[in-house]
């Protein structure tokens, strides 16, 4: 079926996006040109191509699209248990409107994850976004392959830990009875408690994300900066420009259109600030500074097999998540950036 | 994590085991709220459902009660606490007490929480027990301690296991309704006489099977226990004597003992979390489960929730973790992410509140590796120095239940299993299921078998948990410590109340199920310092008024109607 599914829907929508033949097209804004092909034509042309795509597609549609009408337990009482098919204990389940979500509205541990949440978000924003893009800097100024090559690695390598290990390794070196305390009191001082501090979990989990993942992010900086043709910096230089006046206006201009983009989609993804990383400590500081929005869903869905409430509050995420990409990406373009996508 | 179940697993014997789980149970099922809420069967507003199922209807599906005599226990039961076996095991003149097999030779599979790290599928423990019973078990283990976390979503799929073990602190939010819709009635194979094909089946006691009716219908294999609180305040005794420490009496006195001990510039700490020590010092209504925390004081039905003494036990709990006292790992509740074992041994703490099985159990694994190292269990105190008041814990907490899918072919494997796993000590059958193979998991010392590395790696919980025989303690190489375990029960068993519901399988009606579902977490917060006692109070008072007052009335109505179980 999705054979034919694809380029009628892809005609459909011609006037926002281009369809899949646009390439022989001249002027492709409007429907049913006189100078296009018509679609039966563009089709045979296409075939091999289309078919190509149809895994892809199909994958799309039974693991993404599909699941999505699952959320309709979301409006009702859902019993996983009245059956042992899913569709059967959808069809078996009471229909309770809008119950759910005034419920989760009304919910201060709802409110208490939405605001641990957005709080994460701007810690992580401020204190992590910018590093990645310092470190690319520093790695770009590098100059001998080999210190370049070995930096690179010991950055990367972190990435490939469990969340597991990151944490008990945490725990090892800054935990109650860790390292760090028992020297400090082996010195006289008292021992700190890093791992169990409500007031700054927010900054250990940043601090743990850093030091996990904030090499890895470099990955698509360094592409960017490698872009950057030469000349521009031979041609700064001969005008008489130094190494800042170089980086404020060749280097931080040519990675623009990349941190644009990418805090654009790092605000469309607000509200994902972190499962299994922060599902781990949730209950060495409690909820009441560890519940984020995915851990509410965890606990009150697979813990609680309230499904219904955790689907329902998991539709609320998605709806605000695509209005934050809408907004994150208007104010990009009125930066005069690309953005995720343009009309 | 909470009493380290793992450890006690390996260490120990069939029926220690229940205890350790009972442990972990302890915990979970406290953070659960206590909950079986149990729906009952029906769908979501199943009021209809919710209840229970006692006297003369019980009757009518209950197995025939037929005492098995192989060997009579040296320490016979006495207030509630397990049967103690001290004698010297022959193991050259082992009777039998299944002649013959009665597996078909099927394949089943058994999801089965697991404390520890689970050996490989095939190991020769695995090999040896299933050639014994008959039936191809395939063990699916899976951790014990965030067992709740798998069990809703692998009910929820529409590919079950033949078997799955669920412990009644498991049994939280919609999991007592799930049992009712995806297990299989026994009754037919096992109500009445029936039960009699399985004869170590037959000799479980009464109030075990009473315990497993779920929805009206005889559908768990249960894990007798005894009924005597399971967390023991467990304490390394070599260290006390050798600096002189002396048994704490009251709560006062353990407040002064764990200042003495704390040092953390010498990485000591007096204990780990007490607060299920402090449950129990301060008289609180038992937590394990949902029923169990009702009970009728002065005439009106409570929830532990409400009564003075679980304020004053978090308040005590509290002050512990912020003088300092408590080891800092345990600050992390469960997000504790390593075993506290080593840490005891190498006396970072010296209190530990865990499970009993594991007083054998911590012995058993680390006097191999630290001659000197001496645990023992405290007697609970009364919190103001007086006796303590106790209250009993459920005769069964763990049930193996069947595939409703499965067909009778399986059902009668998985009986064979059962009716091999439930054999008395004393038999064959149980020193395969709790000692494994002589030669390759046990050798003989003196006479008395002790498990090698291997046996202690792989002869840990699966069979276990199927069904067992009456609450047994038997440890032949430590005989002093089963003596220790069934004295501390039976004093204990002499200070034990039982509670309205004690001994009821009892599914609350669906919506009543989640009112509890943050209690334990509010509990740890509270002591851990996250969070104010005046939350806890704000907590029981929307509690009351979302629902608390009318499951009230609802188990003041089935005490009513059924009376109690305890006689």
């Amino acid at each position: 079926m999705s054979h034919s599914t694809v380029p009628r829907r892809a005609e459909a929508s011609t006037p926002v996006q281009n369809p899949v033949a646009s390439g022989g097209a001249t002027g492709p804004r409007e429907k049913n040109e006189p100078g296009r092909p018509s679609l039966r034509l563009r089709f045979r042309r296409d075939r091999t191509l289309l078919l190509m795509t149809v895994p892809a597609i199909v994958l799309v549609l039974v693991f993404n699209y599909l699941p999505i009408l699952g959320n309709v337990v979301a409006f009702q009482d859902y019993d996983p248990y009245v059956s042992d098919n899913g569709i059967v204990s959808i069809l078996h389940s009471p229909w309770v409107g809008l119950e759910n979500f005034q419920q989760i509205f009304q919910d201060s541990a709802f409110w208490n994850a939405v605001r641990n949440t957005l709080v994460l978000f701007f810690v992580q924003l401020l204190l992590y976004f910018p590093i990645p893009i310092v470190l690319a800097l520093l790695i770009n100024s590098v100059v001998r392959p080999r210190v370049r090559a070995i930096s690179q690695a010991i950055l990367y390598l972190p990435h490939f830990f469990s969340w597991v290990l990151v944490i008990a390794v945490f725990q090892q070196l800054f935990g109650g009875a860790g390292l760090l305390s028992q020297l400090l009191r082996q010195h006289g001082f008292d021992g700190l408690d890093i791992m169990t501090d409500p007031a700054t979990f927010k900054f250990l989990v940043t601090a743990q994300s850093v030091w996990k993942d904030a090499g890895w992010g470099i990955i698509v900086f360094l592409a960017a900066l490698a872009s950057v043709p030469p000349d521009l910096y031979e041609a700064a230089a001969m005008d008489g420009a130094g190494r800042w006046r170089r980086m404020w206006h060749v280097t931080l201009p040519a990675l623009r259109p990349v941190i644009a983009l990418l805090l654009v989609l790092r605000v469309g993804d607000a509200l994902t600030v972190g499962f299994e990383q922060i599902l781990l400590q949730r209950d060495a500081v409690g909820p009441g500074a560890g519940e984020v929005l995915d851990t509410f869903v965890w606990w009150n869905g697979v813990r609680n097999q309230d499904f219904s409430y955790a689907a329902a509050a998991g539709l609320v995420k998605g709806v605000v998540s695509i209005g934050l990409v809408l907004a994150a990406n208007k104010v990009a373009h009125l930066m005069g950036e690309q953005g995720v996508y343009k009309k | 994590m909470t009493p380290n179940a793992a450890s006690g697993s390996s260490g120990s014997s069939g029926p220690s085991r229940r205890s350790f789980l009972a442990s972990t149970a302890v915990a979970t099922a406290a953070v659960a709220g206590g909950m079986p809420l149990l729906a009952a069967c029906g769908g979501s507003d199943g009021g209809s459902r919710g209840g229970t199922t006692s006297g003369k209807n019980a009757k009518k599906i209950l197995p025939a009660y037929v005492a098995s005599n192989v060997v009579s226990p040296d320490i016979p039961s006495k207030n509630g606490s397990s049967m103690g076996f001290t004698g010297k095991l022959d193991v050259g003149t082992l009777k039998t007490s299944v002649p013959k097999k009665l597996g078909k030779g099927g394949k089943v599979t058994i999801m089965s929480p697991f404390w520890g790290s689970p050996p490989k599928g095939d190991c020769a423990y695995y090999t040896a027990a299933n050639s014994m019973i008959g039936v191809d078990v395939r063990w699916q283990n899976q951790d014990g301690n965030t067992y709740d976390q798998k069990l809703g979503a692998v009910l929820a799929s529409s590919d079950i296991p033949d078997v799955v073990v669920i412990p009644g602190w498991n049994m939280t939010a919609k999991i007592p309704s799930a049992i009712i819709g995806k297990f299989a009635d026994l009754g037919p194979y096992l109500s009445g006489d029936k039960v009699k094909e399985y004869p170590n089946l037959a000799a479980i006691p009464s109030d075990a099977w009473q315990r497993s009716i779920f929805g009206g219908k005889l559908m768990g294999l249960p894990m007798p226990a005894s009924y005597v609180q399971n967390i023991v305040p467990l304490y390394r005794q070599d260290v006390f004597d050798k600096q002189g420490y002396e048994v704490p009496k009251s709560a006062d006195e353990f407040m002064s003992l764990a200042k003495e001990i704390t040092s953390p510039r010498a990485k000591r700490w007096a204990c780990g979390d007490m607060k299920w020590t402090a449950f129990n010092t301060f008289g609180v209504i038992s937590g394990g489960e949902k029923a169990l925390s009702w009970t009728v004081v002065d005439g009106k039905m409570t929830h532990r929730m409400e009564t003075p003494e679980y304020l004053e036990a978090l308040e005590w709990t509290r002050k512990l973790f912020a003088a300092g006292y408590v080891h800092p790992d345990f600050k992390l509740g469960k997000s504790q992410a390593t075993d506290p074992s080593a840490k005891f041994a190498a006396g970072e703490f010296l209190i530990w509140n865990n499970d009993i099985s594991n007083w054998y159990g911590q012995q058993a694994i680390q006097a191999a590796q630290n001659p000197g190292f001496k645990v023992w269990g405290m007697d609970l105190w009364g919190h103001d120095g007086g006796n303590p008041v106790l209250w009993a814990a459920n005769p069964a907490s763990i049930f193996a239940f069947v595939n409703k899918k499965a067909p009778e072919s399986v059902v009668r494997d998985v009986l064979a299993v059962a009716n091999v796993t439930a054999a008395p000590y004393g038999t064959k059958e149980w020193m395969m299921t709790n000692y494994g193979q002589e030669g390759t998991h046990y050798t003989l010392k003196n006479g008395v078998p002790v498990k090698t590395d291997k046996g202690n790696l792989e002869v840990a919980n699966a069979y276990v948990m199927v069904a067992s025989p009456a609450s047994t303690i038997a440890h032949p190489d430590l005989p002093d410590y089963t003596k220790g375990m069934v004295g501390w029960q039976q004093r204990m068993g002499a200070f034990t109340k039982k509670s309205s519901f004690w001994g009821l399988q009892i599914v609350e009606p669906n919506r009543y199920t989640n009112l509890t579902n943050d209690m334990e977490q509010l509990e740890d917060d509270i002591v851990r310092g996250h969070k104010k006692m005046s939350d806890m109070q704000q907590f029981i008072s929307d509690w009351r008024s979302k629902g608390g007052d009318r499951l009230r009335d609802w188990y003041k109505k089935l005490l009513d109607e059924n009376g109690t179980a305890a006689s």
